[in-house]
C-alpha cells in the first residue's frame, strides 16, 4: 500500500514538473532532463526522492527566476500539499 | 558556474566578427565613400541573412510549444523584417541611386521593434511574478534617460530635413528605449542563470542601436551621415549581438540525442 502511494506521489510530482516546463517550451523541458541526467545522472521521476537535484538545475538555468517555476510547480501539487512527502519536497526545490 | 563575463570570455568567434567587420568598414573608408558604401551595404546583407537563419533554426526548435516557442516566432519576426530592411535600403542606394532616408526601408525597420517587444514580453511570461513596480520603473527611468540626447535634437535643431524625416529620426531612439526595458528587465530575473547570456547580447546590442540612432539621428540633422559613417559599425555589432545571443541559446537548448523513456514514469 505504502510502496503504492509513494509510486503514485512520484508519478503526480514527475507529470507536475512536466507538465509546468512544457508550458514554457518543449526544448526547456528537454535542456532539464538533459541536465538532470548529465549532472547527476538522474530521471525526470527521480527528483521526487532528489528535489535538490531538480533545484540546482532549474537555478543553473533560469538564476534568479527559476523560483516562478518552483512556485508553478507547487500550484500544480496543491491538492497534495498537505502530503507530508510532497511538503517536502516542495520545500526543497524552494530553496 | 561560469558568470557572464567568463562566457563573454570564452566567446572569441563573437570578438573575431566584431573585430573582422569594424576593421573592415574602417580600412574601406580610407579608399573614399564609394567604396565604404558598397562594402558596408554588402556586409549588413549577410550579417542580416545570418540573423534571420539563426532565428528560424532557434523557431523551428521550439515549434511554437509553451510561451517561448511563441517568443521565438515573434523573434524570427524580427530578423526578417530587419533582413528586409538592409536589402531595401541597399537596393535604393545602390540599384536606383536614391538615399534610402527616409523611404519603404524604414518601414520593415520599425516594424521589427514591435516584434522585439512582444518576444519579450512572450519569453518573460512564464517569470512575470518577479516583475515588480519597482523594477518596471527603474528599468523605464533607465530607458528614458537615454532618450534625452535624441529629443533634445529633435527639438533644437537647425536642419534642412523635412519634419517627417526628423520625427522618424527620433522614432528609433524612442523604440530602442522600449525595447530596452524589457532587456534590462530579462538581466535582472535570469542573473546568474545560463538563459542570461542571451539577454546580456540582446542589451548589449540594444545598447549599440541606441547609440547608433542616437548618432545617426545627429549626423543626418547635420547631412554629415552617409552608408559606411563609423556610426554603421554599431549597427552591425547590435546584429552581431543579437545572432550570437540567438546562437548561445540554440546552443543551451539542442535537441537531445534522445530523452530517455525512463524519463516517463506514466
Amino acid at each position: 500500500m505504502d510502496f503504492d502511494q509513494e509510486q503514485l506521489r512520484k508519478a503526480i510530482v514527475s507529470l507536475a514538473i512536466e507538465k509546468v516546463l512544457l508550458a514554457i517550451g518543449q526544448p526547456v523541458y528537454e535542456k532539464v532532463i538533459r541536465q538532470l541526467s548529465k549532472d547527476y545522472n538522474c530521471y525526470l521521476p527521480e527528483c521526487y526522492e532528489h528535489p535538490d537535484y531538480l533545484n540546482k538545475v532549474l537555478k543553473k538555468t533560469f538564476g534568479n527566476a527559476h523560483i516562478t517555476i518552483v512556485d508553478a510547480i507547487k500550484r500544480e501539487l496543491d491538492e497534495q500539499i498537505t502530503e507530508k512527502p510532497i511538503s517536502v519536497f516542495i520545500s526543497v526545490i524552494s530553496e | 558556474m561560469k558568470n557572464n563575463f567568463e562566457r563573454l570570455q570564452e566567446q572569441k568567434p563573437l570578438f573575431a566578427c566584431l573585430l573582422i567587420t569594424g576593421l573592415g568598414i574602417v580600412t574601406a573608408t580610407f579608399f573614399g565613400k564609394d567604396v565604404v558604401n558598397l562594402v558596408t551595404d554588402f556586409t549588413y546583407i549577410p550579417i542580416t541573412g545570418a540573423f534571420v537563419i539563426l532565428s528560424l533554426i532557434i523557431s523551428l526548435r521550439f515549434r511554437k510549444t509553451g510561451n517561448h516557442g511563441k517568443a521565438w516566432l515573434l523573434f524570427l519576426g524580427t530578423a526578417i523584417s530587419w533582413f528586409i530592411a538592409e536589402t531595401t535600403w541597399t537596393v535604393y542606394e545602390l540599384v536606383y541611386h536614391l538615399n534610402p532616408f527616409p523611404s519603404t526601408a524604414d518601414v520593415f525597420y520599425i516594424a521589427g521593434y514591435p516584434f522585439l517587444f512582444s518576444f519579450s514580453i512572450y519569453y518573460l511570461k512564464p517569470f512575470k511574478k518577479l516583475v515588480t513596480r519597482k523594477i518596471i520603473f527603474s528599468t523605464s527611468l533607465i530607458a528614458v534617460s537615454v532618450l534625452i540626447p535624441s529629443l533634445y535634437m529633435t527639438m533644437y535643431n537647425n536642419s534642412d530635413e523635412s519634419k517627417f524625416a526628423i520625427a522618424l529620426g527620433a522614432i528609433y531612439p524612442i523604440a530602442d528605449s522600449i525595447v530596452l526595458v524589457p532587456a534590462l528587465i530579462g538581466i535582472f530575473l535570469f542573473f546568474k542563470g545560463e538563459v542570461n547570456f542571451l539577454w546580456t547580447l540582446l542589451l548589449i546590442g540594444i545598447l549599440f542601436e541606441v547609440i547608433a540612432d542616437t548618432g545617426f539621428q545627429y549626423f543626418t540633422l547635420n547631412d554629415a551621415y552617409y552608408t559606411g559613417h563609423p556610426i554603421d559599425i554599431l549597427f552591425i555589432w547590435s546584429y552581431i549581438m543579437f545572432s550570437f545571443g540567438v546562437y548561445n541559446h540554440i546552443q543551451l537548448f539542442k535537441k537531445s540525442d534522445k530523452i530517455k523513456e525512463t524519463n516517463k514514469l506514466v
